[in-house]
């Protein structure tokens, strides 16, 4: 036997209590996506920490030896891309907010594929640095970064295309009912998700810039 | 990651309905369960397995050694994703891709708890199964401990095995005890508390729940790769020098703790914004408040150690220097990351414990509980202060001894609000007339309990004391009163009260009390004996002691054994009451002015007919006006809830 929630609320749930859970998801999802930037706050943290803990203890003078950088063009245009989709997602919103959704689409499909060249060049960078991962503690922490770094813009990335990706099935579902293609839609279905994404992705642009800084201009 | 995507297409949101069709009429073996996910994780370990090899192979450590690490924590990932793929965790985020919305298979009947399902009580009977399965595999590894040590110098184990056991004890408790409570009874009874139909993130919290079963299979691998030496703590150089065991205890923790995260992602969220109209902060349940804090501190303080293991698992198959002093890394990095997470996780642990207790002291005592606020405000004191308590646990680690002081006014300071907590709990009982039912007598337990875990470690905060009992008994007994004497004692109270809500059945009262009273007394004569051990400088970890010691050991031994057996007891009443003679509980047994047993028993899963609107805190016992908690069916919603809201606290 299959139940499921529409057998089971159907009758039992008022255009008032429908309404009040409505605000609920979306509130949840404002909620969830300050605390998600705190999660990987705390993720990126613990790299900061060990980034400055191995800088400051040098342990057997090998924090950084021969002042050894990971490749810099390769890094600067890691966090140019980055940075380049948080723009993007930051223009893309304040278009939807305008109401013109496909700025907000074009800015957004053009956010993921910079995104995905960050994302390539980050895994490429790995294959090219000049150092062992073990060599030294800035080569280990750098390491480290790049492994989170990729999980983070893949978390990003899919946050972002899966929004988009909806938004086209949704559309297109609209139309075929014979609806209009208005904004309305995806104004009430995914407002908020975008803007949270749009959140999460000056969050990532902060880290980018952050690390940036650490590991190609003061690594010490 | 990201956060669920909950398109409410038409208010309710995102569990929002499958509809009936050709695929759900088809028989329960069918389509994704237990069965699959073991076949997809036995396929992904050896998928990624055979991956390693390839990568790894030829390398010149992995030649050398005998061993490759590459290999075993490829397999050891690929078969956690295998297990996910195989119960159908990963439909959602695949079919998401392609902005589809995958329709999960709602089913009815036992069936639904070997299954990826999305409704908050089934997952809380799912965590409850599985929280059972950490706690009896722990406590079987904890009888061989004692086993061993009933004698000084005839063995039954090596010293290998008699460390890797002893590690193994210690991370399956950990793990299993983090989520002990959030798991069963926060996702379970949470809604039900605070008045909502449904949990915030109901995908995020099924996904943390299989995470959680895979974290099982992954930690519990390490003793066929040989073990790990290092205890729960997983401390480096010898982290690093241990042999593959290790990873398991890696990749395990990091699985693990990414389900502990979303756990407490998904119950902070549902607390924050589905509480009903009129359920205000001050009229919040105090087990929910310890929830919340417990949830925050999941979410927050877990991502540290995900990365201390990220680390350690990078030392051993990418051959970074993290931990390795020699090549430019430090070992002190992993003990300060890992107890920046792990005492936040002692509280993670202790205040769903205080929790459950100050949900249920009012309903024996029948009376309010006692400076609820105060309660609640120590709560979250607690849970603030506990960030920044972590290197007490290094005080004899070689940490520079200027910061010594530092830390330990700081873990002294942490007594305060947990005093709140404890005299809230006292002054609800003072000049009560208690009723001794089993769940009241748990909740007395950890009181007594407590108070010597507590104690104890006020001591061991202070530098002088701790540089003297570090390392031994003293300290292992400490935790255990404080762990095991309070969260345990509580859960199993909890069990007990809320049975007849979850199952509408009632555990049997007298096999209950045969229970607790084993428990009770074997559970202090197991550990307090050993606070004795501990004064006498017997180490931990160690299989062989001073001859003079043994017949401490041997009473505790006896004791841990039949301590053990409670357990048996517990199981035996389990399965008397709810199948073999199981009888009908009333609606409300204990007389809870609680939300929870304002509904049906078992709950429908929809929880509540009409959404309450909430109009008291539910501790006004014994008052002569008596004030209804909240009004199951009021006639025009939104005037009621914008009236209780308005009058909240």
């Amino acid at each position: 036997m299959t139940e499921t929630h529409a057998d089971a609320l159907s009758g039992l749930e008022s255009p008032e209590e429908a309404a009040y859970e409505l605000r609920a998801a979306e509130a949840s999802i404002w909620t969830g996506s300050r605390l998600l930037i705190s999660i990987f706050a705390f993720t990126f943290a613990a790299l900061a920490f060990a980034y400055f803990y191995l800088r400051s203890s040098n342990s057997a003078d090998l924090w950084r030896p021969n002042g050894v950088t990971a490749p810099t063009a390769t890094g600067a245009a890691i966090m140019a891309f980055t940075l380049a989709v948080t723009g993007l997602q930051y223009y893309g919103v304040r278009r939807l907010r305008s109401g013109t959704i496909l700025d907000w689409e074009v800015a957004g499909w053009t956010a993921v594929l910079a995104g995905l060249i960050a994302l390539g060049l980050q895994c490429w960078e790995l294959t090219d640095v000049p150092f062992t991962p073990g060599s030294s503690g800035y080569a280990s922490v750098f390491t480290g970064w790049a492994v989170l770094n990729i999980a983070l813009l893949l978390g990003g990335l899919y946050w972002a295309e899966t929004l988009l990706a909806r938004h086209v099935r949704l559309r297109r579902a609209h139309v075929e009912e014979g609806g209009e293609k208005s904004g309305l839609l995806v104004a009430r279905v995914t407002r908020i998700n975008i803007v949270s994404c749009a959140h999460f992705w000056m969050f990532i642009g902060l880290i980018a810039v952050f690390f940036w800084v650490f590991f190609y201009v003061v690594a010490g | 990651m990201t956060v669920e995507i909950a398109p409410p297409t038409s208010g309710v949101g995102e569990v929002r309905p499958p509809t009936r069709g050709p695929a759900s009429r088809r028989p329960a073996w069918f389509g994704q369960h237990v069965g699959t996910a073991l076949v997809g994780m036995v396929a992904g370990y050896a998928l990624g397995h055979w991956i390693g090899n390839v990568i790894a192979s030829g390398y010149a450590h992995v030649q050398g050694s005998g061993e490759n690490d590459v290999a075993i924590v490829l397999g050891m990932v690929l078969g956690v994703l295998g297990w996910l793929a195989g119960i159908g965790a990963l439909n959602y985020p695949l079919a998401k891709l392609v902005g589809r919305d995958s329709v999960p298979r709602e089913t009815t009947g036992w069936t639904r708890y070997f299954r990826y399902n999305l409704t908050h009580k089934v997952v809380g009977m799912q965590y409850l199964i599985m929280v059972l399965v950490f706690l009896f595999t722990g406590g079987l590894l904890a009888m061989a401990i004692r086993t061993e040590l009933l004698s000084p110098t005839s063995h039954i184990y090596g010293p290998g095995t008699y460390i890797s056991i002893v590690s193994e004890h210690g991370t399956v408790m950990m793990m299993m005890a983090s989520s002990m409570v959030l798991g069963p009874l926060g996702n379970y009874l949470v809604p039900l508390m605070i008045g909502s139909r449904r949990m915030a993130f109901p995908r995020v919290e099924a996904f943390s729940f299989w995470c959680f079963t895979a974290g099982y299979f992954v930690i519990l691998s390490a003793l066929p790769l040989g073990g790990f030496p290092t205890g729960w703590t997983g401390y480096a150089p010898l982290q690093t020098e241990a042999t593959a065991g290790m990873d398991s205890y890696l990749v395990g923790f990091l699985v693990v703790g990414t389900g502990m995260v979303l756990a407490g992602f998904n119950i902070v969220v549902t607390i924050i914004h589905y509480r009903a109209p009129g359920m205000t902060w001050g009229r919040m349940p105090i087990f929910v408040w310890s929830i919340l804090v417990t949830g925050v501190l999941l979410a927050t303080a877990t991502p540290t150690l995900a990365v201390a293991c990220l680390f350690g698992i990078l030392d051993r198959t990418a051959q970074t220097a993290f931990y390795v002093n020699e090549h430019g890394g430090s070992s002190y990095l992993w003990e300060n990351l890992f107890w920046f997470f792990g005492h936040p996780e002692v509280y993670i642990m202790a205040l769903p414990g205080f929790g459950i207790v100050g949900e249920m002291l009012p309903v024996f005592t029948r009376k309010p509980l006692f400076a609820y606020k105060v309660g609640a405000a120590g709560m979250v004191g607690v849970g603030l202060l506990s960030y920044f308590v972590w290197q007490h646990h290094l005080f004899q680690s070689g940490i520079n001894p200027d910061m010594r002081p530092l830390y330990m006014l700081t873990t002294e300071l942490i007594s305060i609000p947990t005093g709140f907590i404890f005299l809230v709990g006292l002054g609800t009982l003072y000049k009560a007339k208690m009723r001794f039912e089993v769940p009241m007598l748990f909740c007395l337990a950890l009181y007594f309990n407590f108070l010597i875990g507590g104690i104890t470690g006020v001591f061991l905060s202070d530098v002088p004391v701790d540089v003297t009992v570090h390392g031994g008994f003293f300290v292992l007994s400490h935790f255990h009163y404080t762990i095991m004497g309070g969260l345990v004692f509580a859960f199993f109270g909890a069990v007990y009260y809320w049975t007849p809500k979850i199952t509408g059945k009632t555990l049997n009262q007298r096999l209950g009390k045969i229970h607790f009273w084993m428990m009770f007394v074997f559970f202090n004569l197991t550990f307090f004996p050993l606070f004795l051990v501990g004064l006498f400088d017997q180490p931990r970890r160690v299989f062989e002691y001073a001859k003079n010691l043994q017949t401490l050991n041997d009473v505790a031994s006896v004791s841990a054994f039949l301590l053990g057996s409670s357990f048996l007891v517990f199981v035996a009443n389990f399965v008397w009451s709810l199948w073999i003679d199981p009888k009908r509980a009333p609606a409300n047994p204990w007389g809870s002015n609680g939300l929870e047993w304002q509904t049906a028993s078992p709950p429908a899963w929809y929880n509540f007919e009409r959404i309450p609107v909430v109009l008291a805190d539910p501790y006004h016992y014994s008052e002569p006006t008596e004030v209804p908690v909240a009004d199951l069916a009021p006639t025009n919603f939104a005037d009621a809830a914008a009236a209780a809201n308005g009058g909240g606290a």
